[in-house]
């Protein structure tokens, strides 16, 4: 599964850096700050986490139980990646399908428009513990092989704990996630309305 | 003398007081009766807007200065209220954003064993000199900054709202430490010696220029005036915002004395933020002093970093 997913998702989540370039230059009314912390989650997963650290994090050729038991592998290491991919794809679907509907017939049936403003719901919650999980299981792989870190002395005085910064990121997800839903919870009731509709008056 | 009475709202569309004024009040006038009724909102915590217009996002804000006459407004007209939050004086900010800095970077050079544990650090005299420069140029620095705050700024603003004070501390106080840890390492590698001292020689020259610039600026406006001026003499004569180019002139050449990546960092941030700030200031003397209807014209100048802005 990994190898088959391999080249469409590099290039694909990659590509989502013009999201936050098109919200800074002003061409989707999108905020800068909300898409950045969005796609930043995504790019240091794939780049700093699921690529370098892929044997750790994803079991080669997604074992079967009995090879996972083999190598001592915990019995969600499959699961991980298969919910990180569903979240991610899962969302990217049902936003850019939103968008290509509302392209192609101006206002998108209401069915896309629940969807874009529902499902991340269920979604988000599913990516952000996926990603947490990878990165917590990358962790000892980066600090054993000293992973993107350098150290003092060095003619440019200059020390990088890679290990390190990705606790830091891992810890900026505590306030991250709630301020992304709320975020979230306001636009769909912006779009979608909050609550039940409102009884219509009887006539006298 | 015509006595109005205004509709102050709250841009929920909330009355929140009705005000009996005189349409020759000014607005700071009207600020201070609102005060007067509600002693939460003190004058610099208020603002007042007109109601938008029809394709306006939001309305014209009324200047502390200008008579309610200017504004049209008359009995019943409703003006619109902002609370923007507890403030405090742009003096008071900028001495808690330099003092930061002034005290935690010697921190990491005299008390090495509190930052680096486990580390062999030199004793004082045996240190290299580009560390004993670096921390005497930094302490000059934020005590220049500070001492300009008092004795040579004039601010156009009285004060500003509270929450900027750590937004803007944390960036002081956050890379003054940053950078300060690798500067004054034990590991730290020094660079050639006489090169070091020809990039901070340089940068003094960058500190008395950019307090130049400062006192420039400081003389510009007669005491009372608020008018935009166009600045001259000096480096202003070809620059916009002088004082950030000797700013940013003086962190680069820092950074290459010490040769430290992190202080390029601290230099590249500060450099991006003054930048937007140069750009807004450089549009708004073009867009004011435009030569027409008897007005100057603003000379043509770079932004604030020659060649490349």
């Amino acid at each position: 599964m990994q190898q088959a997913v391999d080249i469409p998702l590099k290039i694909s989540q990659s590509a989502a850096l013009l999201e936050v370039v098109h919200s800074a230059i002003g061409l989707v009314k999108s905020p800068v700050a909300i898409t950045a912390m969005q796609v930043a989650s995504r790019i240091w997963c794939l780049w700093g986490i699921v690529v370098p650290c892929a044997a750790t994090v994803i079991p080669q050729g997604l074992l079967t139980a009995g090879q996972q038991a083999a190598l001592g592998l915990p019995g969600w290491a499959n699961i991980n990646f298969i919910t990180l991919m569903t979240a991610w794809a899962c969302s990217e679907v049902i936003r850019y399908g939103f968008f290509a509907l509302k392209e192609a017939f101006g206002t998108p049936p209401y069915f896309a428009t629940w969807l874009r403003y529902t499902a991340f719901m269920v979604l988000y919650p599913l990516g952000v513990s996926s990603e947490l999980t990878m990165a917590w299981r990358a962790l000892p792989d980066i600090k054993a092989r000293g992973l993107f870190s350098s150290t003092l002395p060095n003619s440019w005085n200059w020390g990088f704990d890679y290990h390190l910064v990705c606790v830091l990121v891992m810890a900026t997800y505590i306030p991250g996630l709630p301020q992304l839903y709320g975020y979230m919870l306001t636009q769909r009731k912006k779009v979608l309305g909050g609550g039940a509709a409102k009884p219509k008056a009887k006539a006298a | 003398m015509t006595l109005i009475s205004l509709d102050l709202q709250s841009r929920n569309g909330k009355t929140l007081a009705k005000l009996d004024v005189d349409s020759e009040d000014t607005v700071g006038q009207l600020k201070k009766k609102f005060h007067a009724v509600n002693k939460k909102y003190y004058p610099a915590r208020q603002r007042m807007t007109l109601p938008a217009k029809e394709g306006q996002k939001s309305g014209e804000v009324l200047k502390d200065s200008a008579k309610l006459s200017e504004y049209g407004l008359s009995s019943g007209s409703v003006v619109l209220f902002k609370d923007l939050g507890t403030q405090i004086d742009y003096s008071t900010v900028f001495f808690f954003e330099y003092f930061g800095p002034l005290v935690i970077y010697p921190l990491f050079f005299f008390l090495p064993q509190i930052f680096y544990p486990g580390q062999k650090a030199l004793p004082l005299d045996q240190r290299p000199l580009v560390q004993k420069i670096a921390v005497a140029y930094w302490m000059f620095h934020y005590a220049k900054r500070i001492f300009e705050t008092y004795f040579v700024h004039t601010f156009g603003h009285a004060t500003m709202p509270i929450k900027n004070l750590f937004k803007n501390c944390s960036y002081y106080y956050g890379f003054a430490a940053f950078v300060a840890y690798f500067v004054n390492h034990p590991a730290y590698t020094a660079p050639d010696e006489t090169l070091s001292l020809v990039c901070f020689a340089l940068a003094m020259v960058c500190q008395f220029s950019n307090f130049r610039c400062h006192t420039i600026l400081s003389n510009l406006r007669a005491p009372g005036e608020t008018a935009y001026k166009i600045p001259s003499g000096f480096l202003f004569n070809y620059i916009t915002c002088a004082n950030y180019t000797a700013e940013i002139w003086g962190w680069i050449l820092f950074t290459i004395g010490t040769h430290t990546i992190a202080a390029g960092l601290f230099t590249a941030a500060g450099a991006f933020q003054m930048a937007e700030w140069a750009r807004g200031k450089h549009k708004r003397l073009q867009k004011l002093f435009d030569g027409k209807d008897g007005r100057q014209k603003y000379p043509k100048r770079w932004v604030m970093f020659p060649p490349l802005l």
